[in-house]
């Protein structure tokens, strides 16, 4: 298959760019992306990294609750002025995020590029197994980033504004973020890899941090996209996903029912793309619009990725032959074929 | 604790009262004293109140604010009390620079300072107010520290001399504290000053949390057609925050995860076979 035609190719080289833009952008002397491009990115790209060019949306809506809400709220202020600071940061966040929606994550995010070439290379390594996480555990998992939104985004700074906690809970994700740890690291900064003493609440989210950290570094070898699966920007882009321009469309047929092929593929598990045969919007809170289940559907037009209106990638059966012989290709040659282990190839090749 | 003994003859550092009078230098000293006692209380506020600097050497000098989009608030004589600036709001928010001058023909003295104030959102860029020629002999932060990076001791720092808005080299330059450090050095060939702020804040605790911050001036000065420039750059910097977090534990507590990590994927692949 040429290489050019691969999504999934495409896909990674949009995702190195994106990370080389996000992580090390302000470094390239222009002085628009030293400021960060939006403020409000709805991807994790971290304020504690020098070099960056864009912090994601959580950070400020953190301090502005914080910093700004909670003060107007015990000195009895105007609460709408309070809020005023957040609303803009939200809105600046729809503003980039209806262009693309959630392929955000799957496009542009550095610790979502960070987690596939880690399993990418897990791949490589023959380590992966060949069942897809456990549906039970994957099931039981997706109310974890809807809890990490409200209570780690909004709660805990709204609560250390107006003093009911102590002021270190006024970023708690920033503080637990594995982004901050990556982009960092890339640029050389080992500093923010610390068990921070300066109280009982830094000690416990600081070792959370570091744990986190090598969990899903570790985790994310044999593991597709482990962290995404509890983000809270996975949870907040969930919540505006029927707003974006690019969705994922459904139009069932009477063999879905059998095949099952584009759930296999899917790195978020997502089981429902496979059962559901009534709607058409299949953009499931947990989809990153990676676009690897229409590439492994191989009924025509069964699955699409639309802009709007407009068919942008369709599934197709010469494509998913192609595409299928490719990825068994790429899984075939790995470090334990080569050393003899004669077990099934390793990977998620799922046909 | 001793004197700023700068090359400058402003000397500009932030207070948090305005009882206090600093007219003359030696009474810096007593408000840096009395101005890291207060900024822990001050932090607590989150500085909702107008900002004020103590500016010693006041009298004839020309003080004006300059806002993100470069527009300028002259500041009068109902903002200076005793030697005390109180910032206007000026309406916008971001990074603006005080700029405080003094003309006595054939001497020229100025000292800015950048301070972020509250306000609407300002569509330009701090890299515009930093470029800005703002008077002709200057010391200008690369960048201005912002967001999570503030001035920090124990890591280095960029600065840029520059006259007329072209930089310049080789000059020797005085960076001092009011925690009483002085180091002596020079700009290299393309105007650029590196400075490591030294960690001089006496009673430290290691490991524990130090929310204490100081001022420093970078300041040097420079002949042009007969003329004497001395020029300052003022700006607040704290304790690093590296003296109360450990990357050994912290790479350690990695590691377990790391391990934990690898169990969980192991488990996994048991499953299967
Ligand atoms: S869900 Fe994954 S890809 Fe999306 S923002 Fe979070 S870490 Fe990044
Ligand atoms: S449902 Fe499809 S597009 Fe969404 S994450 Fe899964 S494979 Fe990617």
């Amino acid at each position: 298959m040429n290489p050019l035609k691969n999504l999934s190719v495409i896909r990674k080289l949009v995702q190195i760019a994106a990370f080389a833009l996000l992580v090390y952008g302000s470094s390239l002397g222009a002085y628009h992306l030293a400021d960060k491009l939006t403020h409000a990115l709805p991807a994790l790209s971290c304020a504690f990294d020098h070099n960056g060019s864009d912090i994601c949306a959580l950070i400020p809506v953190q301090h502005q609750l914080g910093h700004r809400l909670g003060p107007v709220i015990t000195s009895g202020g105007d609460i709408l002025m309070g809020l005023m600071p957040t609303l803009i940061t939200l809105g600046t966040f729809l503003f980039f995020f209806i262009f693309l929606n959630k392929a955000f994550c799957g496009w542009i995010c550095p610790l979502g590029t960070f987690q596939e070439f880690m399993y990418m290379l897990g791949q490589k390594l023959g380590l992966q197994p060949t069942e897809n996480v456990d549906q039970k555990i994957v099931r039981k998992g997706r109310p974890i980033k809807w809890f990490m939104l409200l209570f780690l985004i909004f709660v805990f700074p709204l609560l250390s504004g107006v003093g009911f906690v102590n002021h270190d809970l006024m970023d708690p994700f920033c503080k637990i973020c594995p982004s901050r740890f990556i982009t960092t690291l890339a640029n050389g900064d080992a500093s923010q890899l610390h068990v921070d003493t300066a109280s009982t609440t830094t000690i416990v989210l600081t070792v959370i941090a570091d744990f986190l950290f090598g969990l899903v570094i570790v985790l994310s070898l044999t593991v597709r996209q482990p962290f995404c699966r509890i983000c809270p920007i996975l949870a907040l882009n969930a919540v505006f996903r029927k707003l974006g321009l690019l969705r994922l469309i459904k139009n069932a047929s009477s063999r879905c029912d059998k095949c099952g092929l584009c759930a296999k593929a899917c790195p978020m598990d997502i089981e429902e793309i496979h059962t559901e045969m009534e709607k058409k919007n299949v953009l499931f809170e947990d989809c990153t619009l990676c676009g690897r289940c229409v590439e492994f559907c191989p009924e025509q037009d069964v699955l699409q990725m639309k802009y709007t209106v407009i068919p942008v990638f369709s599934a197709d059966p010469k494509y998913f032959k192609d595409r299928n012989k490719a990825q068994k290709k790429w899984e075939k040659n790995n470090l334990m074929a080569k050393l003899g282990n004669n077990r099934k190839p390793a990977g998620d090749s799922p046909a | 604790m001793k004197t700023l003994t700068v090359t400058a003859g402003l000397v500009l550092i932030a207070v948090m009262s305005n009882t206090m009078a600093a007219a003359e230098k030696p009474a810096i000293e007593k408000q840096a004293k009395q101005t890291s006692k207060v900024k822990q209380t001050q932090q607590m506020q989150h500085r909702r109140r107008a900002k004020q600097f103590a500016l010693a050497g006041a009298e004839g000098a020309t003080i004006t604010l300059w806002k993100p989009d470069l527009t300028k608030i002259p500041l009068e004589q109902k903002h200076l009390m005793h030697g005390t600036i109180t910032l206007p709001p000026s309406g916008l928010d971001n990074y603006h620079a005080i700029v405080a001058e003094k003309d006595w023909g054939d001497v020229k003295e100025s000292v800015i300072r950048y301070e972020y104030l509250r306000g609407k959102p300002s569509k330009n860029s701090p890299t515009i107010l930093s470029a800005a020629q703002k008077t002709e002999f200057e010391i200008v932060p690369d960048p201005i520290p912002r967001g999570h990076f503030q001035y920090h001791t124990d890591l280095e720092w960029n600065f840029i001399t520059r006259f007329k808005g072209k930089p310049v080299p080789n000059l020797p330059v005085v960076f001092e504290t009011t925690n009483g450090s002085r180091i002596e050095t020079k700009s290299d060939n393309d105007g650029n000053v590196t400075i490591t702020i030294p960690t001089d804040f006496p009673d430290m605790v290691p490991g524990k949390r130090d929310r204490r911050s100081a001022d420093f001036m970078l300041s040097a000065e420079y002949k042009d057609s007969g003329i004497n420039y001395q020029s300052a750059l003022s700006g607040e910097y704290r304790v690093s925050r590296m003296n109360w977090r450990s990357v050994g534990w912290g790479s350690f507590v990695m590691v377990i995860g790391m391990v934990a990590g690898g169990f969980i994927g192991r488990s996994r692949k048991n499953k299967r076979t």
